[in-house]
């Protein structure tokens, strides 16, 4: 007997366009790829892609290389476990010339078992090759929120992986039997389709045992054969057991063996619900239940009432599955939280906002609460609507501030004022102005170097911009200019 | 204007000197007494906001020390500070610091006090016991019934009052053309209207109508509706109108474009609910109040912004729904 290839290498996607049902990350991944080939290295120098399992994620990453000539070497980065070894093994392929072809992408597949919580030296030892690699790195993970991966999150290009819809899976399913010459009934493998949950290996998997065993496949095998996934309850399942429950029970209880910690598991429900529920009536009434099951959750959290917690599950199981009456589930795909993207950049934009505030307090005399409410947005109405750039430019001359306090306050504007400021600044050095405004709140000329781009804060590399500082400020400028 | 540097209004036009303070004739009189006397008592300043309490208390410390007046004040803002334990510290040392040639006493200025639980006022009390023979404090409070009565008892009290028009519109008048703005005489009038007595607020309008161009009634009006991101009135127009999706992601750009915190969304949701950009029935607009004072509440006991908002954002859905 020959040796047979397993149906998922042997049917592996060659050409990106086999790759299906990506066409997001699809558009994410491949500009940065070109940017690469043509030999302009975009700023973030590693791409983490992440979802579910058997979505495609490596398939993707093979199939770009092949289309765009690029020398793929793949290391097993769980491998590594010690800072040492990523340094040594990781760092030498990051600052490799390829033997052929444009370059070389580096793939470290499954990340996520390169950072256990003991181990952050790993991951430190990862951001620094990332730092200097001349090729591409490209990692993926299923689950990129987990805190220990935060540093990584704001140093990569973070690209998303859904779960495959049942029609494009059983249309996979199709031309496998179709090559194979296999007898397959539609409906089971619609049955296939539905229980693998989007993952293509697993579904792929289960036609390949069903058909070796029978040598076709029907309904009633696979129903026989086919169980669900069993990986111990997980997102996924958790969360469609909440939304097809029939009973409250099942619902709780969905909640209570879950594997995820309650906020996790809010920020999922919170960002899923409205792919799911489409009557308002429903969406409203799942809704208001997590919004009472993050009021207790707090209750429980910050006052010790940890009796709270019992209904915050009864609101988060029961109270999602039982909001809707009118509607059906819809068959959208689920989705990672937006949310925990979302809050790295608030938590930048806030941080940006709170320092201007601190700034504007000590010369406006009030506290920061009170300019955040009174005084920030006034000038956020005169950098966005002042007919004259000069004025605004003028202001953020008089206040030291930085670029991304200028670009806080103008958005789009940004800009223009930026490059007001700057001439303004060069025309008239050491004005009468100036000195007036110095001498009145005993400047601080960090914050002016820090305004042009000189000075460690803000920087590409905290630390570096200082020793390095017009190439920092050139570097920024650009990369500004094309956003 | 032809300086490199400007800074706002509100900055550049702070009285320095008591002298230079416009109306509350009353305390002002009392303060310079003070001055006059080289002697004071603790003080408790009240009123609302930009009534020149804080100038207030600066201008009196200048008009005392002299211009290098700051090395005898310590600034506290109790909104800021990180609760009474740093305030105490901070006391402490400043306490031991350097004594003003000629005046027996330090300030200690404590902006926003009523942001202060009455936990950390008790504890207030006994640092102003403690350091009194070095130190007077000036307590400054929006809400004076929000400061407990051993502390008001301890306390000279000055009730500030909101400005009266002329005062502001005469205020106004001499920024404008101090700084060359074209303005009509009606828009200052306007501002005062829409600033009701608050003067930091009104200079903020005057400087951000003059960045527009000429300072008219229309373009007051226009840049009062700038200072909050039309983007809040959008979302909830889009809510009401059964766009829960659209609502939805412009929450999210809300937030990161303007850094906006839950409680700031909030807010501006409360302006917008009752001024005249957003049309709708007006029951509506106690209801819609009504639910959002809900979610603050749930907002404040530490719950999670987003998940709050949405959840407004859908009831909001159901609202406009049932209204068409
Ligand atoms: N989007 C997809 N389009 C086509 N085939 C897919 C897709 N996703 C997964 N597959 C199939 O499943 C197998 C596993 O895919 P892989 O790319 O390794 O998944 P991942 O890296 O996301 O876990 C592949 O061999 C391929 O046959
Ligand atoms: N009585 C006043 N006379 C002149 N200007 C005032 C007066 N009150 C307030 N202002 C102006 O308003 C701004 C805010 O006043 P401030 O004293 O900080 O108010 P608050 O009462 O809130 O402490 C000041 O910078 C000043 O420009
Ligand atoms: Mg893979
Ligand atoms: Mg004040």
């Amino acid at each position: 007997m020959t040796r047979r290839l397993p149906w998922v290498i042997k049917y592996r996607p060659k050409r990106i366009d086999e790759v299906v049902n990506q066409d997001k990350a699809k558009q994410a991944l491949i500009p940065w790829i070109e940017a690469w080939a043509s030999g302009r290295k975009p700023a973030k120098r590693a791409a983490l892609l992440y979802g579910p399992p058997g979505v495609g994620k490596t398939s993707l990453v093979e199939a770009i290389a092949k289309e765009y000539g690029f020398q793929l070497v793949e290391l097993n980065a769980s491998d590594y476990r010690r800072d040492v070894d990523i340094k040594r093994i990781v760092g030498s392929a990051a600052r490799k010339r390829p033997l052929y072809g444009r370059g070389l992408i580096i793939l470290l597949d499954e990340i996520d078992g390169i950072a256990p919580r003991e181990d952050a030296g790993g991951l430190r030892a990862l951001l620094e090759v990332i730092k200097e690699t001349e090729n591409p790195i490209v990692m993926t993970a299923n689950d990129p929120w987990k805190e220990q991966l935060r540093p990584l999150r704001d140093a990569v290009l973070l690209v998303e992986f859904r779960q495959l819809a049942t029609g494009h899976i059983v249309r996979l399913l199709e031309r496998i039997c179709k090559a194979e010459r296999l007898y397959c009934e539609k409906d089971a493998l619609k049955y296939i389709a539905e229980k693998s949950m989007g993952d293509v290996r697993a579904a792929i998997n289960d036609l390949e045992a069903v058909a070796e065993g029978y040598g076709k496949v029907t309904l009633s095998l696979v129903k026989a054969l086919v169980r669900g996934r069993d990986k111990s309850i997980d997102l996924w399942r958790t969360l469609n057991s909440i939304y097809y429950a029939k009973y409250a029970w099942q619902a709780k209880k969905a909640v209570t063996s879950s594997e995820e910690d309650y906020e996790t598991l809010l920020a999922w429900l919170n960002d899923n619900t409205h792919r799911k529920y489409k009557e308002p009536e429903d969406l409203y009434r799942a809704y208001d239940a997590l919004s009472r099951a993050s009021l207790f959750l707090a209750r429980a959290k910050y006052r010790g009432h940890w009796s709270m917690l019992s209904y915050v599950f009864d609101l988060m199981g029961p109270g999602v599955a039982f909001a809707r009456v009118k509607g059906q589930v819809a068959r959208e795909r689920f989705s990672y939280p937006e949310r925990i993207k979302l809050m790295a950049q608030l938590r930048q934009v806030r941080e940006t906002r709170e320092a201007l505030a601190g700034k504007l307090a000590e010369r406006i005399l009030a506290s920061r609460a009170t300019i955040k409410r009174e005084v920030i947005p006034f000038l956020t109405a005169i950098f966005r609507n002042s007919q004259d750039p000069t004025v605004p430019a003028r202001i953020a001359l008089g206040y030291n501030m930085t670029r991304e306090e200028v670009k806080l306050l103008a958005g789009a504007r940004a800009e223009e004022i930026l490059k007001a400021a700057e001439r303004i600044r060069k025309a008239r050095p050491g004005e009468e102005g100036e000195k007036a405004v110095r001498e009145e709140r005993q400047a601080k000329p960090a914050g002016l170097d820090a305004f042009l781009g000189l000075g460690s804060r803000g920087g590409i590399a905290p630390g570096k911009g200082a020793s390095r500082p017009q190439r920092s400020t050139r570097r920024r400028g650009r990369r500004r200019g094309s956003s | 204007m032809s300086s490199a540097f400007d800074v706002l209004w509100v900055e550049k036009y702070r009285p320095r000197s008591l002298k230079d303070i416009v109306n509350q004739e009353d305390i002002v009189k009392r303060l310079m007494k003070f001055v006059e006397e080289r002697n004071m008592p603790h003080l408790l300043f009240a009123g609302p906001a930009g009534t020149g309490k804080t100038t207030a208390a600066h201008a009196l410390a200048r008009d005392l020390y002299g211009e290098g007046y700051k090395q005898f004040v310590l600034e506290l803002n109790a909104s800021d500070e990180r609760g009474i334990n740093v305030i105490r510290e901070k006391v402490k040392e400043f306490a031991r610091s350097r004594t003003p040639p000629g005046i027996p006493f330090k300030i200690i200025i404590l902006d926003e006090a009523d942001n202060m639980t009455s936990d950390a006022q008790q504890a207030l009390r006994r640092l102003m016991e403690l350091y009194s023979a070095s130190t007077r404090f000036i307590l400054i409070a929006n809400y004076p019934s929000k400061i407990i009565d051993p502390i008001q008892s301890r306390c000279a009290f000055f009730r500030f009052q909101p400005l009266k028009k002329e005062d502001v519109v005469e205020r106004l008048r001499f920024i404008a053309e101090n700084e060359g703005v074209d303005y009509e005489e009606e828009a200052l009038e306007t501002i005062y209207e829409i600033s009701e007595g608050d003067m930091r607020k009104a200079i903020n309008i005057l400087q951000s109508a003059a960045a527009l161009g000429r300072v008219t009634v229309d373009s007051v009006f226009k840049v009062v509706g700038m200072a909050r991101p039309r983007e809040v009135r959008d979302m909830l127009k889009a809510a009401l109108d059964g766009e829960f999706e659209a609502a939805r992601t412009m929450l999210r750009r809300i937030m990161i474009e303007y850094g906006l915190s839950g409680e700031d969304i909030v807010r501006q949701i409360h302006k917008e609910i009752f001024g005249n950009e957003l049309k709708i029935p007006e029951e509506q607009r106690v209801l819609i109040a009504d639910y959002l004072g809900e979610i603050h509440y749930r907002l404040v006991e530490g719950s999670d912004d987003d998940i709050q908002l949405t959840a407004f954002l859908a009831w909001l859905t159901v609202l406009g729904r049932h209204a068409s």
